[in-house]
């Protein structure tokens, strides 16, 4: 794969997006960060072979987000009758059983943003591996960018076993297929957002567009 | 302040919130990805004391309202954030009681808290000392996105148990209350423009960087 590309022109410039400390951004070996000489912040980091695990790792979260809406989370038997938890399922019971909005705010945090997240990592980075821009990539990329940290897959994992907790005084309850499943996807999600740096992923699409 | 670092602010020069390029602020627009230049994010500090008031607001509803009501075999109860905790601590589950607690109520009181001292520091009302202060935002920022566990605890909860006469759960309003908070902690932080820390150091003529004598 090719090393990081820098856009013509120069000298290019970092600035700490914490201390407003400016730089020369000097090229870096793979696998490492620069940091910021004044509060230490990390300004960019050169992640290895960083394109195709974005892309790799985002197709994966797709795949499992099929696995995730197929399969029950957790499977509670209580009262001799069964009820199963699916990802949508949460969402949908609080839509259905008086409080629509907080319905609506569970589905966007953790079925749409993630959703969104891997296609839209998938959009951008997919063509970048071949050199060239999808239609629209920079404003799918700046979408990315305000969405990301609204997703909270990580935390509905927490929530899932403190439910679990929850219940198990109650019923018998144990995990499905869908729960192994979005540890999987968890793991995924987290090194496809982590697999670029912001820096490196708009100077690619800055030279791959010119 | 002369042998200090240079400032991007100083030459003019803005480094792009979305896509990092620095580019002179006068060009009003990001060269590269089309966002708005700002040397400072706009109206930072009233903007993130307007959110963390609403959010202080909220933080009392969350807490007095039940965010879930269980009725099992006719008997209704009641569950506010607190009552659950004390459930799990009761009955012995101690690592699952702190991790309630700390994720629904001393995360948002400490995001609160920490919020308005760093908005006092950035506006000149207290002395800011940079490297607490840069930790502070940094834990703000990582952390407020698990309080939301509790409000994903409820849905599940009620997705789960519905089990007709025996026990059924629905949400309460204390719920979104909460998610409320939650969500407006975040926008919070995120409107928060740190650079204003060492914005006020500049002034006061205190060299920000421990790190400059160390490694030259």
């Amino acid at each position: 794969m090719h090393p990081w590309p820098k856009p013509l022109g120069g000298p290019h410039r970092s600035v700490c997006h914490f201390c407003d400390t400016l730089h020369v951004a000097e090229p870096l070996p793979e696998g490492t960060a620069a940091r910021c000489v004044c509060c230490g912040a990390v300004l960019y980091q050169n992640r290895p072979a960083s394109l195709v695990r974005v892309t790799a790792f985002s197709t994966t979260s797709l795949i499992l987000m099929v696995v995730v809406h197929s399969f029950p989370f957790l499977v509670m038997d209580a009262a001799s009758i069964r009820t199963t938890l699916n990802l949508s399922s949460a969402a949908g019971a609080l839509i259905h059983r008086g409080s629509p909005i907080l319905g609506v705010v569970l589905a966007l945090l953790t079925i749409v943003t993630p959703l969104s997240v891997a296609g839209g990592m998938i959009y951008v980075c997919g063509p970048l591996l071949f050199g060239r821009t999808a239609p629209g990539a920079v404003h799918v990329a700046k979408w990315l960018n305000k969405t990301e940290p609204w997703n909270m897959i990580e935390v509905f994992l927490l929530a899932v076993l403190v439910s679990l907790l929850k219940l198990s005084k109650v019923a018998d309850v144990h995990f499905g297929m869908g729960f192994w499943a979005f540890g999987l996807l968890m793991f995924c999600m987290a090194a496809a957002v982590a697999g670029i740096d912001r820096n490196e992923l708009w100077d690619r699409l800055e030279v791959a567009k010119s | 302040m002369n042998d200090s670092l240079p400032r991007a602010a100083g030459q003019g020069l803005a480094g792009c919130h979305t896509c990092g390029k620095v580019a002179a602020v006068t060009l009003g627009r990001c060269p590269r990805c089309g966002s708005h230049l700002h040397l400072r994010k706009p109206n930072s500090i009233q903007r993130t004391l307007a959110l963390m008031a609403a959010a202080a607001l909220l933080y009392i509803p969350a807490n007095v309202l039940p965010i879930m009501t269980v009725v099992e075999l006719g008997d209704v109860t009641e569950n506010t954030i607190i009552s659950g905790m004390m459930t799990f601590w009761r009955q012995g589950a101690y690592p699952i009681a702190i991790v309630i607690f700390t994720a629904s109520i001393l995360i948002p009181l400490l995001k609160i808290i920490a919020l308005s001292w760093l908005c006092l520091a950035a506006s000149g009302k207290l002395n800011p000392s940079p490297n607490m202060l840069g930790k502070i935002y940094w834990f703000t920022e990582l952390l407020g996105r698990w309080s939301m566990v509790d409000i994903f605890v409820v849905g599940i909860l009620v997705a789960l148990v519905q089990l007709g006469n025996y026990m059924t759960i629905t949400p309460g309003p204390g719920a979104l209350a909460f998610a409320g908070v939650v969500v407006l902690t975040m926008f919070a932080a995120l409107s928060f423009d740190p650079r204003l820390l060492w914005d006020r150091l500049e002034i006061l003529g205190i060299d920000p960087s421990p790190l400059k004598k160390a490694d030259p």
